[in-house]
């Protein structure tokens, strides 16, 4: 790895150790291994939103090219939002793409990761069942993303109707993830969610 | 000498031909090429230092008028795709912060705001890139006041421009800085030869495709470009010898418009599938079915079956006797057919088959256009065979010549089809397809004679028939184009599309 790289990810890591964000707990980030180049990075879900009292963990992959190219990231924990992929974990944030700047730091990335938490575009989605539903329906975008930050991500809303529906699903056969994914994709419609899981 | 006299003599006294026969090949190319257009149409082929030079005259002249730097000059012409007369209005007219600010430029009036550089140069700045700590002539930055260290601008520059291929529009590297970084500070900071030189080639390259009068040759591996005074659908030669249209950099493509054949070459890249089979270059004799390669550019086949040895045309597979005589009938689309062929509720398939008429023809002299290439040195061995029985190199230049005027024609043919295709039957469309059916058989004649029966010609005839032969496809490619221009004046033609 690029020497440049690496002695910024070691100066970035002691910038994000000294940061008043880590003494509040709402980012960290952590090596997974001893060459810099594999990072994991977590953030507090941000307040008044339905990610709040969760933990998000991402996966972060340092290029050779850093600072001249952005991070890879991806979500590891499952989330409901509109710019993020419910099953890979995809991200479609400009910063991450064309808008990178050489100056920019993985701090910068998770706090505008936050921000994005907090303030989702619509109308760039990387998840457009999840886009649509923000859009039409953001009663019901609210409740599942907060019983998804529950199911995955520690949050304390716990929403039994919605666990009924899932276990009736798990008893026919249907893994846990598949069906809460389909049902949350059908706004809780069990009988849709069946069909497209057995059609 | 102009060209167009020429057209139309016949007779055999061949004082004038010895004109023609002077001029150099390029010339005769260029006057070809423009030979229907009745207004000369100027341009200049450029070699890549001929454009980096232009290019810094453009500047320069700008310069002249208003006192900016040279390298914000740049921006602010590319910002304006290199129209001078468009940025020195805006410049005198407008705001002139608005329009710093939409180049991307810092306003070079605006001293920008900065502590003593003697306060600075006792102090180390950090570099916001590499976060390493720095004396102050080792950070530099532009106008915009973002700083950063040199191996860190040098880093980013060298990413910029070999992995994005980015040169006008590198941006500052600080977040959201928009500023652009001007051509004498990246030349003076890159100091690998591969990167700079691949910055000059980005540079030149958007230079020449910003600029609404500059267009680089369409051929293969030519890097020559064509500058114009204005704008037109006008023929230019490069100095490669590629003819092409400066408006839509298509091989130059006269009687059919701009748009009509974007469209067609579009249609035909569409149905590509369906018409593939057409474009393949055999067939089987429509007699004996042993299969035929064509190899040459005539369409006058003779089955090779030596028990056979029918001769037939290859566009239409039908007996080649109707098509040596007057009522060479191979190029019109015929109605009657294609009314039953609906008739029997066959629409799609009658389109298709219209579709796959004209298409047939097109490809067809697109083929042999390719092929006549290889006429060029038969021809060539022709011409010597003829200078060593005392004929001058001069005078056996009818000879190339003629193999010009062929593959002119060709060319000519390939794109009337295209025009055909779209034109809706009027009196004059009829008048038009006429034409076509004439410049059809006279260029079919000359392919004829030049591929086969030349060489069994006494060569003290050759030069006649040949010469009659040419003369009279340029007289009826003329009057085929003539016609085409009038209508365009007179409104007559209606498209079906
Ligand atoms: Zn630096
Ligand atoms: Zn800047
Ligand atoms: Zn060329
Ligand atoms: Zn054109």
């Amino acid at each position: 790895m690029a020497n440049m790289a690496v002695s910024r990810i070691k100066r970035e890591f002691k910038e994000v150790l000294r940061s008043e964000e880590i003494a509040q707990c709402s980012i960290k980030l952590e090596l997974v291994n001893d060459c810099f180049t594999e990072l994991r990075g977590e953030i507090a879900g941000p307040p008044d939103t339905p990610y709040e009292f969760g933990t998000f963990l991402l996966e972060i992959h340092v290029p050779e090219t850093y600072p001249f190219n952005p991070p890879k990231v991806k979500f590891l924990t499952k989330i409901w939002h509109p710019n993020i992929s419910s099953v890979t974990g995809a991200i479609c944030l400009d910063i991450l793409k064309d808008n990178w700047a050489a100056a920019m730091t993985l701090r910068t990335v998770l706090l505008s990761l936050q921000a994005l938490l907090a303030s989702p575009e619509p109308d760039d989605p990387q998840d457009a069942v999840v886009a649509s539903q923000y859009k039409e329906n953001f009663e019901m975008f609210c409740r599942t993303a907060k019983h998804w930050t529950n199911s995955y991500a520690k949050g304390p809303h716990k929403f039994p109707d919605f666990d009924t529906k899932i276990q009736r699903l798990k008893d026919m056969g249907v893994s846990e993830f598949d069906a809460r994914a389909a049902l949350s994709r059908h706004n809780w419609d069990l009988n849709r969610a069946t069909e497209q899981l057995f059609s | 000498m102009d060209s167009e006299d020429e057209i139309g003599i016949d007779s055999g006294n061949s004082s004038d031909d010895e004109d023609y026969d002077f001029m150099q090949v390029d010339e005769i190319q260029r006057q070809s090429g423009n030979a229907q257009d009745p207004v000369e149409y100027p341009f200049e082929v450029l070699t890549t230092e001929e454009i980096v030079k232009h290019m810094l005259d453009c500047i320069a002249e700008v310069n002249n008028v208003v006192e900016i730097p040279a390298t914000t000059t740049r921006i602010l012409l590319n910002h304006f795709r290199w129209d001078k007369e468009k940025l020195m209005e805006r410049y005198y007219d407008g705001d002139q912060e608005a329009l710093f600010k939409a180049a991307h430029v810092i306003n070079p009036y605006v001293k920008p705001k900065r502590e003593s550089k003697t306060f600075r140069c006792s102090m180390m700045e950090d570099c916001d890139i590499c976060f390493l700590k720095y004396q102050y002539t080792n950070m530099t930055g532009l106008q915009c006041g973002h700083r950063f260290c040199k191996s860190c601008w040098v880093e980013y520059l060298t990413t910029k421009i070999m992995e994005e291929g980015l040169c006008k529009s590198i941006a500052c590297a600080a977040h959201g800085c928009d500023i652009l970084v001007d051509d004498v500070t990246v030349m003076s900071l890159l100091t690998e030869p591969r990167v700079k030189t691949k910055y000059q080639q980005l540079i030149t390259n958007s230079f020449v495709e910003c600029n609404r009068l500059l267009r680089w040759c369409p051929s293969a591996d030519c890097s020559y470009a064509v500058k114009v005074q204005y704008v037109d659908a006008r023929p230019v030669t490069c100095k490669c010898g590629h003819v092409f249209c400066f408006e839509c950099g298509e091989q130059w493509h006269d009687p059919v418009q701009c748009r009509l054949l974007r469209k067609w070459i579009k249609k035909c890249d569409d149905d590509s599938e369906t018409s593939n089979w057409i474009a393949a270059n055999t067939k089987e004799c429509p007699k004996c079915n042993v299969t035929i390669e064509k190899d040459g550019g005539c369409n006058h086949m003779v089955c090779k079956n030596q028990h056979c040895k029918h001769d037939f045309c290859w566009v239409c597979l039908g007996s080649w006797e109707p098509h040596g005589s007057s009522w060479y009938n191979c190029n019109r689309y015929d109605e009657d057919e294609a009314r039953a062929a609906r008739d029997a509720q066959e629409k799609l398939r009658s389109s298709l088959a219209r579709y796959l008429h004209y298409y047939n023809r097109y490809m067809n002299h697109m083929q042999s256009l390719k092929f006549e290439h290889k006429l060029y040195s038969s021809v060539k061995l022709k011409m010597e065979e003829m200078q060593q029985h005392n004929m001058s190199w001069i005078e056996v230049q009818f000879l190339k010549k003629a193999v010009d005027i062929l593959c002119q024609c060709r060319q000519t043919l390939m794109c009337t089809y295209v025009f055909a295709y779209y034109l809706k039957k009027n009196n004059q469309s009829m008048i038009f397809e006429d034409n076509q059916k004439d410049l059809e058989s006279a260029t079919e004649k000359l392919s004829e004679y030049l591929e086969r029966d030349i060489t069994s010609e006494n060569l003290a005839d050759i030069k006649q028939k040949v010469q009659d032969k040419y003369r009279y496809c340029e007289k009826r490619r003329k009057v085929l184009l003539d016609h085409v221009h009038e209508g365009y004046d007179k409104d007559w033609w209606e498209y079906v599309e």
